[in-house]
This record gives structure tokens, sequence and C-alpha cells, in this order.
């Protein structure tokens, strides 16, 4: 057994450098086909979201008969993880490797756990339907299966999302970050937008068979494209894997991450502006259908009108702020232009008007997209180079656990008015309008957070302009980054590099 | 590094890194054959073959 080992061991070491998945030595500028390549693991994720919510919600209640509540709730099964979003960044953080990697790690896991969880979910599903003689298994079989595979593909996404994020960051300097961020959202929409699609056209005359082959399909998808978007990304310091330094507890780490920072603040944007624009994604919809009597065909396409205002959010975003604006002002005027769209969705109810609708739908994916991409370059921005993981762990755990509550609540709202006694007595849009008027008071909500935040930014900036020249340099940014201190932009709030060596 | 007495060419690979490497295909055969394993006694409660 040993012998074999070493003899694996030996030929591993001897295969060519060039068939080995590392980056060249942290390179100067990473190009735009690189970057464009690493987003492909978006397209995985959105690819899992749109199977999970979209495809296989359907399937699973139209074809498989499943009862919609037990449904909704394997659906939900992977917000559980949401909030571990925020440990496994600090993790990648902290991980240690003889590679001296820190991030492929985690995505290749992520990736193991998705793969695993699309693998085992097509014959679970048909369990829990009873097909065949699954019908004579005991009941918790399938359902357990099930709640495995959906928690196993969740906890996938969740992993790699959080540490392909942080990876895209460790590659990029600070003035380009915006560029990454509108790449990583526009492939997840694309990815979700594609895979609907595909999806779609593939399982038109449904079969077991066929539903077998699409779900693992996607697993090979997204362990094939992972794999492309990985290879070469990471750069390895090995001088990382020697050095010998003690690491802070997740809650000292944490702790250090929000102390004398905006980062609450800024957390507690995303969470309100989330839910403002998340909560009416699954109720446009059936609110054309039922309130302004569009056809079928016509509420599909208020999906593409949302998108499309996303896309045109995220490139207005990208543009302006690499031309240096701020991501929070950004963030404003996105929570700004949310306002009267979901003021112009809920007049067109009452007036009739359709146009009316579908423009209120377009500014709201305008404003979503713009706010989207203002708060995650913030999120980048503000964290510091050695808590990149811990940050933007934190920002996805805040945003998918605010879009999960989000979309529940706003469901859970209008099936109650709809329970309401002498439902029948209201008008058609008496379910869908507290929705939407709830949106535009977290909405305003989030544009006076905004507001805290830019303020306390500003006191920030002015109190530790004066001590930044003081600090010393840290050894961790000198191995990532050769680049001097004093060059680097530091954006609007004090990149404190020392942060983790003062603990 | 060029001092490292374990590195193995042509990679440039420390035999720690190389046991690294290992590792990671050591766990994904595991994984893969635990989720397999999984897959076939799931399909075996709906379609049983084998009597």
């Amino acid at each position: 057994m040993s012998s074999l080992r070493d003899a694996t061991l030996r030929k591993i070491a001897t295969i060519g450098p060039r068939y080995l998945p590392f980056a060249d030595v942290a390179s100067e500028a990473v190009p735009l086909s690189r970057l464009l390549r690493l987003s492909l693991f978006q397209v995985t994720v959105g690819m899992a979201l749109v199977l999970l919510v979209g495809t296989l919600n359907r399937v699973m209640i139209v074809e498989l008969g499943v009862p919609a509540s037990l449904v909704g709730l394997m659906i939900a099964l992977p917000l559980v993880f949401a909030p571990f979003r925020a440990f496994i960044g600090y993790r990648s953080d902290i991980h240690k490797s003889a590679l001296g990697w820190r991030r492929v790690p985690y995505i290749w896991k992520g990736t193991m756990l998705q793969f695993g969880g699309f693998a085992i979910m097509p014959f679970a599903l048909l369990v829990l339907s009873g097909y065949d003689q699954a019908a004579d298994a005991a009941p918790w079989i399938g359902q357990g299966a099930a709640a495995l595979a959906f928690l196993l593909v969740g906890a996938g996404v969740h992993m790699v999302q959080t540490v392909g994020l942080a990876l895209a960051t460790d590659l990029v300097e600070v003035e380009e970050q915006p560029k990454v961020v509108g790449l990583m959202y526009v492939m997840l929409l694309l990815g979700m937008i594609g895979s609907a699609l595909i999806f779609g056209w593939i399982l038109r005359d449904y079969t077991p068979g066929r539903l077998v082959q699409v779900v693992q399909g996607a697993a090979v998808v997204t362990v094939a494209l992972n794999l492309v978007a990985l290879w070469k990304q990471e750069p390895r310091d090995r001088a990382r894997a020697s050095r010998v330094e003690t690491q802070p507890e997740f809650r000292d780490a944490w702790r250090l991450f929000v102390k004398g920072r905006t980062a609450l603040g800024l957390l507690m944007v995303i969470a309100l502006g989330t839910m403002g624009f998340g909560m009416a994604d699954v109720l446009l919809e059936p609110y054309g259908g039922q309130v302004l009597n569009l056809s079928v065909a016509m509420t599909t396409q208020l999906t593409a009108v949302l998108a499309a205002g996303g896309l045109i959010g995220f490139a207005i975003a990208s543009k302006v702020l690499l031309d240096g604006a701020n991501p929070l002002d950004v963030a404003w005027f996105g929570t700004l232009i949310g306002v009267p769209a979901f003021g112009l969705i809920i007049a067109a109810g009452p007036l009739g008007l359709a146009p009316v609708f579908v423009i209120g739908t377009g500014l709201a994916g305008l404003g979503a997209g713009l706010f989207g991409h203002g708060t995650l370059t913030a999120t980048m921005r503000s964290a510091p180079r050695a808590q990149v993981g811990l940050a933007l762990g934190a920002w996805g755990a805040v945003q998918a656990t605010a879009a999960g509550i989000a979309v529940a609540l706003g469901g859970v709202i209008r099936d109650l008015i709809l329970r309401l006694p002498g439902a029948e007595s209201f008008r058609a849009e008496a379910p869908y309008t507290p929705v939407f008027t709830l949106e535009l008071a977290l909405l305003v909500m989030a544009l006076w957070a905004i507001w805290l935040v830019r303020r306390k930014q500003a006191r920030l900036f002015q109190t530790t302009r004066y001590t930044q020249p003081q600090d010393g340099p840290d050894p961790d940014v000198v191995t990532h980054d050769p680049t001097p201190l004093t060059r680097r932009p530091t954006g609007e709030e004090p990149h404190d590099h020392g942060r983790l060596t003062a603990l | 590094m060029s001092d490292d007495p374990d590195k193995v060419w042509p990679t440039g690979l420390t035999l720690k890194e190389a046991e690294e490497v290992h590792s990671y295909l050591i766990d994904g055969t595991r994984v893969f054959g635990a989720i397999a394993l999984l897959a076939h006694v799931l399909v075996a409660v709906s379609t049983p073959w084998l009597g």
C-alpha cells in the first residue's frame, strides 16, 4: 500500500509544470481574458440557482406531483448554509497548504459538493415522487435523499461563489475591481438566462430519463467549467506555507473586521436594499397576469425586461466606478431609481396601464443592477487585503439570506391576504400592493442607511488621513503586491493592512 | 527555495507539495465513490435490479 503511494507521489512529482494548474508568479496585470475565464464559476452558480429555484421547482410540482409545501421546504434548505459564507471566507483567508494556495482548495471542494448533489438529485427526486417501485419504499428515504441533494448543492454554491469572488478580488488592483464586479454579475445573469432557456428547451417533453440526463449533465458541466475557470489562476505563495504566524479565531477576525469601520453599516444597507429589490421577483409575473391580464408569453418577457435593466445597470455602474465614482453613491442612485420604479408598478394596477408596469419593471432592474454593483464594489474596497474572504463571505451571507427571506416573505404576505375572510371581493391588485409598498419602504430605509454610512465614512476618512503614513508596511502585502503602499489607491476607507498583525 | 533537498524536478514540487496534490486526488476519489454508492442505492429503490 505504502509503496503504491510512494510510486504515485513520485509520478505526480514528475509531471511537467505546464500541465499543473498553477499560475505564474503574481503578475503585474491580469488580462481581461483570464478574468473572463475565472468568471465562468458564476455561470455554474447561475445554472445551479435556475435549476433549483426554477426548473426543478416546476418539474417537482407539475411532472412529479410532489406537494408544493414539501417542494418549498426543499428549495429553502440551501438557505440554511448562507450565514456560513462568512465563516467559509474566513477559513480561506487563513488556509495553509504546502502548495501555497488559499482559494483553490475551497473552490474545488465546493465544486465537488455541487457535483455530488446534482449527481444524486434526479434519483432522489424520483424516489421522492414514488416513481415505479419507490412507492413501496419508506418515505424518509426519498425525503432524506432529496434534502441531502439540495443541501449539498446549496453548500457547494455558497462555497464556490464566496471563495471565487475572494480569488477575483485577490487578483486585481483596487481601481480594477469595478470591472471584475461587473463581469461577475453579468456572467451570473447570463448563466441564469442561458441555462433557463436550455433547460426549458430540453425538458419540453418530460421523461424520467430526461430528468436524469439534464441534472447529471448540469453536474458534469459544473465540474468542467469550474476546472477551466480555476486553471492557472491563483498565484502560489510558498512563503505563506512556511511562515509561522498565529491566526486569529473567527470571533477575533470578525471583531477586527467590524471595528472602527463602516462594515456593519454597509451590511445593513445590503440587507435592506436586497430585500427591497428582491421581494417582488416572483410576484411580478403573477401580478402582470392577474391584474393587468398579460398573456403568459408577455409575463415571461417581463423577466427579460428585468434582466435587461440589470445589465444596463451593471454597465453604467462599471463605467462610472472605473472613472472614479464612489461605489456607495452608485448604490444610492440605484436605490433612488428603485423608489419611483415600484411607484410605477403599484400605480400600473389600478390604472390598468401595461406599458407603465413594463417601464417600472425595467427601472427596478436598472436600480437593482446599480445597487448590487455599488455595494459589492464597496465591500471589496473596504476589505483589508488579508480579510478579503471574510468580507465577501459576510456580503454573500447577508445578500443570500436577505434575498431568500424577501422572496419567502413576499409569497407569504400575498397568500395571507388571499386567505383573509372576504378575499374574493378584493380588487385583483389587493394581494400585491402591500408587498410592493413594503419594498418601497425598505428602499427608503436603505437610502437613509446609505446616507448614514457615507457620513461615517467621511468622518473616518478625516481622522485617519493624518495617521496613515505612520503605519508600518505589512509583510503580507509585500508578497501579494509589489507596488509600494503609497501608490495603491486607498478607496474611501483606509486600507489598514497592519490590522491583522497588530492583533 | 532552491536549497530545499526535497525538491523533485522537473515540476519543482517538493515531496510535501506533491503529497498535497495526491491528497486532493484521494479525497476526490472517496467523495466520488460515496456519491456513486448512494446514487446506486436510490436507483435500486425505484427500479430494483437483481430481483
